[in-house]
């Protein structure tokens, strides 16, 4: 891994430019979580017998509903994400509250994401009969492992300028994928209903 | 210096899934022992209430009744979605016997049926392949999945009571040979299909109260459906 000297990394003030004597555990814990979320999650998916439905919350028609809204929420503030990582990188103008802005929608994006995934692993499993779940199924896990090594990650400094919007972007592609392949599919068959 | 607040977000999104895990684990038995509870005045049901019937376990020294009224699970009706939310699965049980329909309301359907055991589990067959397995918890609600033309739907359906359940209506509109079976929820959406001659398609809402349906021009009247 080597750095780009004009890497973004010089527009992004409170982290000093990559240096050449990285260690390795740097890239590799977060890696290896990130796997391990993944695939513990995939593996509960299919080990764990579908329940059916699990919970629902007051004044919606069904579950589907309710995790229809909540990943159209997470989807929400994902594009915030989008928006406001532009804007702490200056490249876009941007509030000197961006950054939190940034982490704030994050944070919120991924808590109300992990209800939607609890009922998915708990309710339905890792299935893939159509082509549509299985995606669903793996950029599920997927999505979760890949937020924990952004997580990570973000504890280091001195990393490669392209690593952190790697990585993010990963995880944006993920949630809208899921997204698309949940939610949107939901309000489509079902109807846009609460 | 490391920053904590990754680290206590990941922390966050743990608790909130454990939580959510353990609410989900522990709530079916839950809410059912709170809602027997509830359920154990008004329902008063005749012979053998859901509550008792459910909770003791068949004792090795029950002899197998010839009375079907003695069986040990008790008559009733169940009715639910599908976990996937895209169908409805209704289940009517009488005397150790359980007739289901399942139904996505535009083009699958099925009709399944067989015994049911004992401990309130259940496996229905229909002539097209489909299979229903299921359990009955505390009498308050049918747990399983329904396997059709290759899926599997988990389901939950919790007891119904008139006019929710399950109605189905036969008859000849001339010269085609109608089939409508429809469920009713509790919350008093309907999911129905109307098979013309082996065609099916979306039917018409029945009036719960009385079962009427108006099916191309021709006034049917739907019936409770009984094993």
């Amino acid at each position: 891994m080597t750095a780009d000297p004009n890497a973004a990394t010089q527009s992004f003030p409170p982290r000093p430019p990559a240096r050449p004597h990285d260690s390795p555990a740097r890239y590799l814990v977060p890696a290896l979580v990130a796997a391990a979320v993944a695939v513990g999650l995939g593996v509960y998916g299919k080990v764990h017998d579908p329940a059916g439905t699990a919970f629902n919350l007051a004044g919606f028609s069904s579950t589907g509903a309710v995790k229809s809204w909540l990943a159209t929420t997470a989807f929400f503030f994902a594009l915030v994400q989008v928006v406001s990582a532009f804007m702490v990188y200056g490249r876009l103008p941007g509030p000197s509250w961006s950054a939190t802005l940034h982490r704030w929608s994050g944070r919120i994006a991924f808590l109300v994401a992990v209800p939607v995934a609890v009922h998915c692993l708990y309710a339905f499993g890792y299935q893939t009969y159509s082509t549509r779940v299985m995606w669903h199924s793996l950029l599920g896990c997927a999505f979760f492992g890949a937020f924990s090594a952004k997580m990570l990650l973000l504890r280091s400094e001195r990393l490669p300028g392209w690593l952190l919007p790697l990585v993010g972007g990963l995880v944006f592609t993920a949630l809208t994928l899921l997204w698309l392949t949940s939610a949107l599919w939901f309000f489509r068959t079902v109807g846009v209903t609460t | 210096m490391k920053r904590p607040g990754p680290l206590l977000t990941l922390l966050a999104g743990l608790v909130l899934g454990l939580f959510m895990l353990t609410l989900n684990a522990t709530s079916g038995t839950k809410t059912v022992s709170s809602s027997t509870q509830r359920e154990a005045s008004p329902s008063a049901s005749p012979s053998a209430s859901p509550k008792k019937s459910a909770n003791t376990p068949p004792t090795p020294t029950v002899t197998p009744s010839p009375t079907p009224s003695k069986t040990p699970v008790a008559n009733a009706s169940y009715a639910g979605r599908t976990a996937d939310d895209t169908a409805s699965v209704a289940v009517t049980v009488r005397d150790g016997k359980a007739v289901a329909y399942f139904c996505d309301g535009r083009y699958k359907e099925a009709w399944l049926r067989g015994p049911v055991k004992d401990d309130g589990s259940m496996k229905l067959t229909a002539p097209n392949g489909a299979e229903l397995d299921g359990k009955i918890e505390q009498g308050k609600k049918i747990r399983g999945t329904v396997k059709d033309e290759g899926r599997k739907y988990a389901f939950t359906a919790d007891k119904a009571v008139k006019p929710s359940g399950l109605w189905r209506a036969t008859a000849k509109v001339r010269g085609a040979k109608i089939d409508g079976g429809w469920i009713v929820l509790p919350n008093g959406r309907q999911t129905g299909i109307v098979t013309r001659d082996g065609k099916a398609a979306s039917a018409p809402r029945i009036d719960p109260e009385t079962g009427a349906v108006t099916v191309d021009g021709q006034q049917l009247t739907a019936q409770p459906v009984t094993p």
